[in-house]
């Protein structure tokens, strides 16, 4: 095995040890007081003073609750694509054969995601996919492909070479020590990867309505063209809830998996 | 010289059948000039630890890993028990050869016991014939089943992550076992105590076994045969350990065994092999011929000497077991100061004395034979 090349030697992200477990039970505690502090602060409103009826509308709790549904499939649908391109290629580029290979698809990544996503979404708008929610999800992707891609790759170069030596010395085929031996010892660190890539895009996402993708960033749109600060403010603390949401779901399902295969 | 004692040799010339046999096997990597290993051709005969020595990068590890395919050989032909390993596939081919290393490589995410029965498992054992396999193992190797099977190898130490990876080594039962400096990371202290719970564990599975070290003491102690590679990898000699230590074949092995071979012999030669001075057991001090005379305690135990022929004042007593060698013998004399060692039996009892004058006169006829 040859010593991995220099250039990428770390992942993006490091899997949290020690402060997980605590987070583990605080995270949905912050969640829940968000969500019902921005509950009651939008009961707590009078729209039918004058003047604020289209904020009404747009804090309306049915309209609120199909923007976020908007919202998870977008960060859903986007994140699933990025783990299914992802982790195959990574896989590939880690292996040996690859060479270096895998060091030049990264800064080509690292290229693709230094593009503001904002950009990227309008550009996309005058792709062949046109406005809606299939270029918002294309662009999410591009956005946020490189943190599992390079986990994943970073993860599978980091396991010892002394482990693949034995499984290969026992007699395992190098299908079965990629199963066996490397993706359990690696999964720690792509999750990792795919929990940046989840946050990112519930951040991202809310970019998605300016191509008439939906989601939550549609009210906070029109909330800051109507001037309304407080309104955009607190739609934008369910965004954040949501994003805490995500990361601690992906968190639940890392020990899971850590816990059949460790 | 002597009429009281006799060195005799050690004869393992009378090998079993080759159980590996290297056919005119080089290699040479790519983009290299140099073949890392050339022209080999050896034999290791069935049941018996040959040792692969020899100075950094002189092919020995390249030798033990073209054996299981792990590495190709460029040319020559690799028979194993008969069949080219070429002729099989390498995955199933190594599923048959136990391969312990250095690192010992135990799969972290893995207990000790599913490591011991990864090989089982592939081979598609049942589940309780693979959970019996493995307590067995862990006791072959000194480790209660009960209390590591479910443990991690974190929480081993090194010594006992390299027991679990011999235990892994032999866990299908595999004829022959490919050892890569399995001991060459571990303290000393730890490393003798590992050599000598090997060799019992051989004594018991008789493997056929390739063993590369880079330490002459354990080529030594472990080896049947012994294998020295010189630089360009090529074999220089291939005999037993006594012989590579008393007629190093050229320049290279001689500098390369160096002058420490005579004490190192000392430990080939088992007091068994010698005939001892017989000892009289008297409650008196009463000289008895030109017998040494020793005192029992009330127990029955060996308690001092009384009387030893050709001194005026009886030395201290030391003793050393029956089994073993002769370097045991002459440490506790060289510790004592004492002229003479009572050799005692599996039982206590005495055997006879062995002395210092009459032992190095031996040696001295053995190195001019």
């Amino acid at each position: 095995m040859t010593a991995p090349p220099p250039t990428i030697t770390r992942p993006i992200v490091t899997p949290l040890r020690k402060r997980r477990s605590l987070a583990l039970f605080v995270t949905p505690a912050v969640v829940a007081v968000i969500v019902i502090g921005v509950v009651l602060w939008i009961n707590a409103q009078d729209f039918t003073a004058p003047g604020r009826a289209p904020e009404g509308r747009a804090l309306d709790f049915g309209d609120l609750l199909s923007q976020f549904g908007q919202h998870a499939y977008l960060v859903g649908v986007s994140t699933v694509v990025v783990v299914i391109i992802s982790i195959p290629l990574g896989i590939l580029l880690s292996r040996k054969s690859a060479g270096r290979l895998g060091d030049a698809v990264l800064s080509i990544g690292g290229f693709l995601q230094a593009l503001p996503p904002f950009g990227v979404i309008i550009l996309m708008a005058f792709s062949p996919l046109g406005f809606g929610a299939g270029s918002a999800i294309v662009a999410l992707v591009i956005a946020s492909f490189l943190p599992v891609l390079t986990n994943t790759v970073v993860g599978l170069r980091a396991v010892e070479p002394s482990y693949i030596e034995a499984a290969r010395g026992m007699g395992m085929s190098a299908g079965m020590t990629l199963r066996l031996v490397e993706l359990p010892l690696a999964v720690p660190v792509m999750v990792a990867g795919i929990r940046v890539a989840l946050v990112l895009n519930v951040g991202t996402a809310t970019l998605a309505t300016y191509i008439g993708a939906g989601g939550l960033g549609t009210p906070i749109l029109s909330m800051l063209k109507l001037g309304r600060a407080d309104a955009a403010f607190a739609v934008a603390a369910l965004v954040t809830a949501l994003a805490l949401f995500v990361d601690w779901l992906a968190a639940v399902v890392e020990r899971l998996v850590r816990g059949s295969s460790a | 010289m002597s009429e009281t004692s006799e060195i005799t040799t050690s004869d393992d010339t009378a090998a079993g059948r080759p159980m590996i046999a290297l056919e005119g096997v080089s290699k040479t990597y790519p983009g290299q000039e140099r073949p890392a290993v050339e022209e080999l051709e050896f034999e290791v005969p069935e049941g018996k630890i040959v040792m692969l020595i020899g100075p950094s990068g002189c092919g020995k590890t390249t030798t033990l890993k073209m054996m299981n395919r792990l590495i190709e050989p460029t040319t020559g032909r690799i028979i194993l028990d008969g069949d080219d390993v070429t002729s099989v596939n390498a995955d199933q081919l190594r599923r048959r050869i136990g391969y312990v290393i250095q690192q010992v490589g135990l799969f972290p995410h893995m207990s000790i016991g599913e490591n011991i029965g990864m090989v089982p498992k592939m081979l598609g054992w049942e589940r309780q014939r693979i959970a019996t396999r493995v307590d067995e193992l862990l006791h072959l190797v000194g480790m209660e089943p009960g209390e590591y099977r479910d443990r991690y190898p974190r929480q081993l130490s090194g010594g006992q992550q390299q027991r679990v990876g011999v235990a892994r080594g032999l866990a299908a039962d595999p004829p022959v076992m490919l050892m890569d400096e399995p001991f060459g990371a571990i303290d000393p202290i730890t490393r003798d105590r590992l050599q000598d719970e090997f060799l019992e564990v051989q004594r018991q599975v008789a493997k056929t076994i390739c063993f590369v070290t880079h330490d002459l003491t354990e080529a030594v102690k472990l080896g049947d045969r012994i294998a020295i590679f010189g630089t360009g990898g090529r074999l220089r000699q291939y005999d037993t350990p006594d012989e590579i230590l008393t007629n190093p074949a050229d320049e290279f092995v001689a500098q390369f065994v160096g002058g420490g071979a005579a004490v190192r012999r000392l430990s080939l030669l088992d007091i068994a092999r010698l005939k001892l001075d017989e000892v009289v057991v008297s409650a008196t001090d009463s000289p008895a011929g030109n017998h040494p005379v020793l005192a029992l305690d009330d127990a029955g135990k060996p308690d001092r000497w009384l009387h030893v022929p050709g001194t005026t004042e009886a030395p201290p007593l030391v003793t050393v077991p029956f089994t073993g060698t002769v370097y045991d013998a002459v440490d506790v004399m060289l510790d004592s100061r004492a002229p003479l060692v009572l050799v005692l039996g599996d039982d206590g009892a005495p055997r006879g004395a062995l002395r210092w004058d009459a032992m190095v006169g031996d040696l001295r006829a053995r190195g001019n034979a």
